[in-house]
């Protein structure tokens, strides 16, 4: 098994710079900037396919290969706000193998000949933050970050920002306005961070994830077709599964993408706890659609693609695990709670939805439940999903939606059996 | 705006601008896409979703540029998948939109019952019921009930104080956005923002003082909903009671558009009284927006303290006589001092008024003496000659136009033109500000000029002489139209200049305005200060033209009237100088406002004031003349860009009160004047006929309107907000001699002696929008905004003098002596009390003058 990412795993030590020196550290910016032309850079990262890790899989070169050529200033921005339930990966890249990170952020400011590098940290990674700055210390006085770089001429510094506890501030343009200073909601878009006009001060920026952007020294050092030999065509290289929930070994794995379920389940994380029967999955946090536990998807390869065929999103990668004793009402009404509590409010369909369903909720928890709530169920996702202003709205109808098809039976339980709560109350 | 689009609107094609936001297109034809949260003069925000469309483009062949086509033959349409929002986009050659699909009717239906869940739907009691755009949007598209459970509504506070002048109703505020971005981007005041997230997004104030901004009340018109309401009007009256009034606003040179909401109200012995003011749309004057003076400012016209009847001193008393007895007794005052008779007209005189002043005074002999107050600025000539160009639109400025702001600090004197200059310079205008100390408009640039008092001209003198060394100005016009240039040139040959970047900003601009004020001038310097602006406007040949040209930031809101119609600040000075045995005053105060001039009119053997309160002057008078307020009467203002506009009757009588025109064209009659005329329009009529420049400007023309463009202020309420539509005229503005090519234009240097330094302290008055001058005063609702009377320091002259900030000190001028106290903000020049204007109602030195100023020990 390699660890491209979590090489403490191997290497306890490698936070430091000299153990991360020692074992070919910084070898892929020092290559890049010697060796390789910026262009060339994106060519490399868009041959190795990398797909973002931050939740969408989006290609990471071609999203580098938008910065507008004739930008006077660019911005790399890492997105470090990992607040997606049950994602807690990129803590453990940051402290744990933190100068892999800042390399990979460097690498991709080379490319677009970024100005300079924010790392936007959630706020609760306080203590994360303040080590990442001696980590750039260590790395500015390597001559490796900060003015005249490796003595090519090229200034480029890194700065760390801690946000103050929003999720809606991980969506890459109310981060940006958060970054800024500004209320943290999200931006109209076009334009998009790449393009004039939408990024970081309003010039073109890459945003990416922390785990994306550790990929990246190892893609430049060994090549694309080196990296294209793990995991499948469509979705290659290795991916950390955040596992938690009901399960033997919560924790994270890196494992290559195209290993089933089954495997990453069972024989990584030592299968469900108390060894019980597994009901249903979460593979992306809250925000994803549930999967009940088939057959059919624990043989399914862990892909974009397949995760995407079966009807949810491999996402970030969170995988929250919930056994044959779990509630799916209770479960769902919590991550409605959830997305209730974390919608930035600025567009109505997602501010008055998650609220609306988010009383639903509650009243069928208190076992008061009506036929109408139930009607409603099914009614105010559709009126959320596809015409919000980001992807949170979307996001947020999932739950809902999803165990609504998979477990329509046990809503109806809180509906219908007295021994829920009373009788359903008078709907309108 | 000459490029045209081609697109599809519901399957329709229609030709519009190129590149305008798509609902300003569909309202251009008529077609409707309901808003909440777009504004046409704010950058769309996305956030309530209201607008969803269908939206596609006509799908291009990459090789012929042709469409591609459907075997129909009709173009073949690439629609996004899911709705999109119609006010994020700008229209192109191919856009393709469907606004009434059921798909869009069923989103429109949905976000309507998504927003009415948590609103309280007390429209009973709300005053934006009757003209709310939620109410129309939901009788239009909305759900016909909603599947939400009542008790799980939020609640939320429902008077909530942003300040003494606005209320929040956090309950009705449906989180568009509205309020906060007039305020951040429109404004630049850090005054509003939202607090929290999700459904807890709210508005709250975040300035000390709260909602600390001149702009406050245009928020509570371009709020879609009842969430935000004024002091001045909530719960006064129901939309549909009022009858709206076109009004221009008397406090300023802007001359804003005004609405005055009106009712028969018992508060007002049953007669038609102000409910409330409102914007009115004039896109060539205010736009849509006013300042919280001219909204809340109104209360004057129907003060309790009001002069009600003509009164005459008798043995010390005032003793109340009527109409016919004071046009006698004038009438007979003004045969026996016909020789020594002077006439000086106030600021908010109608042009009207200021006609029948004139008639009168030329009864009296061929020549009198006709001065207009306040007597601070001057330059009639100048702005015939190269006032601002016709058809100028602030709104357009951009990157091709310098802004000169000289002398002013015109947030406090003219607030729209503030608003305005703030928004080019977001436009990237190249603002470049001059004056001897900080204003609020130095923070909109980087071109910031700061001259020592008496350098004025200087700067300007010396810009004119940078154009000339990068050779900027203009051969044509020189060669053929302008007299006196190589005098001029002559002057500045050699001259320094110590600001080149900021005369480059000037000289390298398509084109360039001037706003001129007078701050630290005296009369004699303005003149120079107004000839040497013109000097520069001329040789680099920014005259005659839309958006060039000068701007006078006058001291009222028809001083530009005044001087058209022959009155001149010049003869006031010498009406001071030389006085006459007789005054006769209509609407100034100058006992308040020059202790001088309170002194000569104490020794006048007789003095006739026209006044609506027991002013200063007033006080001084032998008879006093109740005039009519703006409010009860009619009449036409003439703005600073020489815009003449009309005003309306809003109001029922107050007292005896008559309009000035009637007063003095009565008493005139009694001298075998003509007899008077029988309205306002015919006065008007008649200046038509003997002011060239007013020619063609009778009241019907004046009330003439068009479609503007944003159509923001329709009664349809398309862009949700209130309704400011223009139903009372544009106004019509005369032309500058400029704009006649055969016109000569004339130059000559511009000089002012610079006064020693002597090492005393000089005065400078300043200007303050909120102040307590007559008509404001009585608008009890604005006090808190108006400041206890103060004067600025030098820290370091504080420092000399032992005083520090707050300490009360005593400051001699020549005669006077005033206690007051002191601020040390950093503001004040060294050598230099600032002294703001009617602050205090005792005597006031008016002009630049030495002074000293003492610590009082307590
Ligand atoms: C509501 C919401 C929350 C998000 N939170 C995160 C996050 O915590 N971390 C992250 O990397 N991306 C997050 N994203 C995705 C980012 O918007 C963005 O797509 C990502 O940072 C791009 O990086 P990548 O291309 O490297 O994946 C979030 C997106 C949404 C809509
Ligand atoms: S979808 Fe939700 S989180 Fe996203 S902008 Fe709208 S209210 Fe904010
Ligand atoms: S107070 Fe009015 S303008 Fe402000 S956000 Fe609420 S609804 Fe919009
Ligand atoms: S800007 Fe001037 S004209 Fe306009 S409302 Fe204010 S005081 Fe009146
Ligand atoms: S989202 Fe378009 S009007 Fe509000």
């Amino acid at each position: 098994m390699i660890h491209i990412l979590l090489r403490d795993l191997e290497i306890p030590d490698i936070w430091q710079f000299d153990t991360y020196t020692a074992n070919g550290g910084y070898d892929g910016l020092k290559k890049a900037v010697h060796d390789l032309s910026p262009a060339e850079t994106i060519q490399i990262v868009m041959d190795s396919n990398l797909r973002g890790r931050g939740g969408a899989g989006f290609s990471t070169g071609r999203k580098w290969s938008f910065i507008p050529k004739d930008a006077e200033t660019t911005y790399v921005v890492v997105n470090a706000d990992e607040s997606e339930p049950g994602t807690f990966k990129d803590r453990q890249l940051l402290e744990k193998n933190p100068h892999q990170v800042i390399e990979g952020a460097m690498l991709a400011a080379y490319a677009i000949q970024a100005a300079a590098v924010y790392v936007y940290c959630r706020g609760e990674f306080w203590d994360l933050a303040h080590a990442l700055e001696d980590r750039i210390e260590e790395a500015r006085q390597a001559n490796l970050v900060g003015d005249d770089i490796l003595g090519t001429g090229w200034d480029c510094d890194v700065h760390v920002h801690l946000g103050a506890g929003a999720y809606i501030c991980g969506e890459e343009s109310a981060l940006l306005n958060s970054l800024q200073g500004l209320l943290g909601q999200p931006r109209v878009r076009p334009p998009f961070p790449a393009q004039m006009g939408g990024g970081l001060y309003y010039q073109p920026t890459v945003v990416n994830n922390v785990e994306t952007l550790a990929n990246v020294p190892w893609i430049i050092v060994n090549g694309a077709d080196a990296y294209k030999k793990i995991g499948t065509p469509e979705s290659p290289g290795t991916k950390i599964f955040c596992v938690s929930g009901h399960v033997a070994k919560p924790g994270n794995y890196e494992i290559p993408l195209g290993l089933t379920f089954r495997e990453l389940i069972y024989d990584h994380a030592g299968g469900i706890l108390n060894g019980k029967r597994l009901k249903a999955i979460l593979p992306s946090g809250a925000s994803g659609p549930v999967l009940k536990a088939t057959d059919e998807v624990l043989d399914a390869p862990l892909t974009y693609e397949s995760v995407a065929a079966l009807g949810s999103t491999l996402g970030s990668a969170s995988f929250i695990l919930m056994d044959e004793d779990t509630d799916m009402v209770w479960a769902a009404a919590k991550m409605i709670h959830f997305f209730k509590d974390e919608s930035c409010g600025k567009c109505t369909p997602c501010r008055e939805g998650t609220y609306w369903l988010d009383k639903i909720y509650a009243r069928l928890l208190r076992g008061e439940g009506t036929a109408h709530d139930l009607e409603m169920l099914e009614k105010v996702p559709n009126q959320i999903a596809g015409v919000t202003l980001c992807a949170l709205g979307d996001f947020a109808v999932n739950p809902v939606l999803a165990t609504l098809e998979h477990f329509r039976d046990e809503y109806e339980q809180y509906i219908h059996q007295p021994e829920f709560g009373p009788e359903p109350a008078q709907a309108l | 705006m000459t490029k045209t689009a081609t697109i599809m609107i519901d399957d329709q094609t229609y030709q519009v601008p190129d590149g305008i936001n798509l609902v300003d297109a569909a309202k251009l034809h008529g077609i409707t896409i309901p808003v909440f949260c777009y504004h046409p003069k704010m950058e769309s925000v996305g956030m309530c979703r209201m607008c969803l469309v269908e939206l596609g483009s006509i799908s291009v062949n990459r090789d012929t540029g042709e469409p591609d086509l459907n075997d129909d033959g009709s173009p073949v349409v690439r629609w996004f998948p899911k709705l999109q929002t119609a006010c994020t986009q700008t229209v192109r050659d191919g856009t393709v939109v469907r606004t009434s699909t059921a798909q869009v009717l069923e989103a429109r239906d949905n976000i309507l019952e998504f927003i009415l869940t948590s609103h309280p739907l007390d429209c009973p009691i709300c005053d934006k019921g009757g003209e709310c755009p939620l109410q129309n949007l939901t009788m239009a598209y909305g759900p016909g009930r909603s599947n939400f459970i009542y008790d799980d509504k939020l609640h939320l506070d429902k008077h909530v104080p942003l300040g003494e002048l606005i209320y929040l109703d956090r309950e009705r505020c449906i989180q568009c956005a509205r309020c906060t971005r007039f305020c951040d981007e429109l404004v630049g005041d850090d005054v509003l923002a939202f607090h929290e997230r999700g459904r807890s997004l709210q508005i709250v104030t975040i300035s000390d003082p709260p909602f600390d901004t001149k702009f406050s009340g245009n928020t509570t018109d371009i709020c879609p909903v009842g969430a935000l309401t004024t002091a001045d009007f909530r719960f006064g009256a129901r939309p549909w009671e009022l009858d709206e009034v076109p009004t221009i606003c008397p406090h300023c040179p802007v001359g804003c558009n005004l609405s005055a909401s009106t009712r028969i109200d018992r508060d007002f012995g049953g007669k038609k009284m102000i409910k409330r003011i409102m914007p009115r749309q004039n896109e060539l004057v205010n736009e849509i927006w006013t300042c919280d003076k001219g909204r809340f400012g109104h209360h004057h016209s129907r003060a309790a303290d009001r002069l009600q009847h003509p009164m005459m001193r008798q043995g010390g008393e005032w003793v109340k006589i009527d109409w016919a007895t004071a046009y006698h007794q004038i009438a007979s005052k003004l045969k026996k001092y016909a020789d020594s008779a002077g006439f000086l007209a106030g600021p908010t005189l109608s042009n009207e008024d200021l006609w029948e002043l004139r008639q009168l005074a030329e009864l009296t002999g061929d020549t009198p003496r006709l001065g207009v107050w306040p007597a601070a600025m001057t330059g009639a000539g100048v702005v015939a000659q190269v006032g601002i160009g016709v058809n100028t639109r602030l709104q357009d400025v951009g990157p091709e136009t310098a802004i000169l702001v000289i002398a002013s600090d015109l947030e406090e004197e003219a607030p729209i033109w503030w608003l305005q200059i703030k928004q080019a310079a977001d436009r990237g205008a190249a603002v470049v500000v001059a004056n001897a100390r900080e204003t609020k408009l130095d923070r909109v640039t980087h071109t910031v000029v700061h001259y020592d008092y008496g350098d004025a001209v200087a700067v300007l003198n010396s810009f004119a002489a940078r154009a000339r060394s990068r050779r900027k100005t203009s051969k044509a016009l020189l060669d053929n139209r302008v007299d006196g240039y190589d005098d001029l040139a002559a002057g500045l040959k050699g001259t320094r200049v110590p600001f080149a970047d900021a005369a480059d900003v000037l000289l390298d601009a398509e084109n360039v305005i001037v706003f001129a004020g007078a701050e630290g001038l005296t009369l004699d310097q303005h003149r120079e200060l107004m000839q040497a602006a013109a000097n520069l406007l001329i040789i680099t040949g920014h005259v005659g033209r839309q958006n060039n040209g000068l701007v006078p930031v006058w001291p009222g809101a028809n001083v530009q009237g005044a001087l058209d119609i022959g009155f001149s600040p010049e003869t006031t000075a010498s009406l001071i100088d030389e006085p006459p045995a007789m005054w006769f005053i209509g609407g100034a105060d100058p006992a308040a406002d020059d202790s001088q001039a309170a002194h000569v009119l104490a020794n006048a053997e007789f003095v006739v004031v026209g006044a609506q309160f027991m002013t200063a002057t007033a006080a001084q008078a032998d008879i006093i003349l109740p005039r009519q307020s703006f409010a009860e009467r009619e009449g036409t203002y003439t703005n600073g860009m020489r815009r003449v506009q009309r005003f309306y009757a809003a109001q029922g009588p107050v007292g005896d009160a008559l309009p000035d025109w009637t007063i003095y064209a009565q008493i005139g009659a009694r001298l075998k004047g003509p007899k008077p005329p029988v309205s306002a329009a015919a006065v008007m009529r008649a200046i038509t006929q003997h002011v060239p420049r007013y020619a063609g400007m009778g009241y019907s023309s004046l009330a003439h309107v068009e479609a503007q463009f944003p159509d923001v202020g329709g009664d349809d309420l398309y862009y949700g907000g209130t309704a400011y539509a223009n139903h009372g005229g544009l106004g019509v503005q005369w032309a500058t001699d400029a704009e006649d090519d055969s016109a000569r234009l004339v130059v000559r240097p511009a000089q002012i002696e610079k006064p020693e330094k002597s090492g005393d302290l000089c005065i400078v008055p300043v200007r303050l929008l909120y102040d307590r001058g007559p008509l404001f005063e009585p608008s009890d609702i604005m006090h808190q905004r108006v400041p206890e009377p103060y004067l600025e320091l030098n820290s370091q002259d504080a420092a000399h003098l032992s005083i520090a900030d707050g300490d009360r000190v005593m400051v001699t001028a020549g005669e006077i002596q005033i206690e007051t106290a002191a601020r040390v903000n950093g503001h004040a020049p060294e050598g230099v009390v600032l002294w703001p204007r009617r602050l205090a109602h005792g005597p006031a030195p008016a002009l630049f003058s030495a002074c000293s100023v003492q610590k009082i020990e307590e």
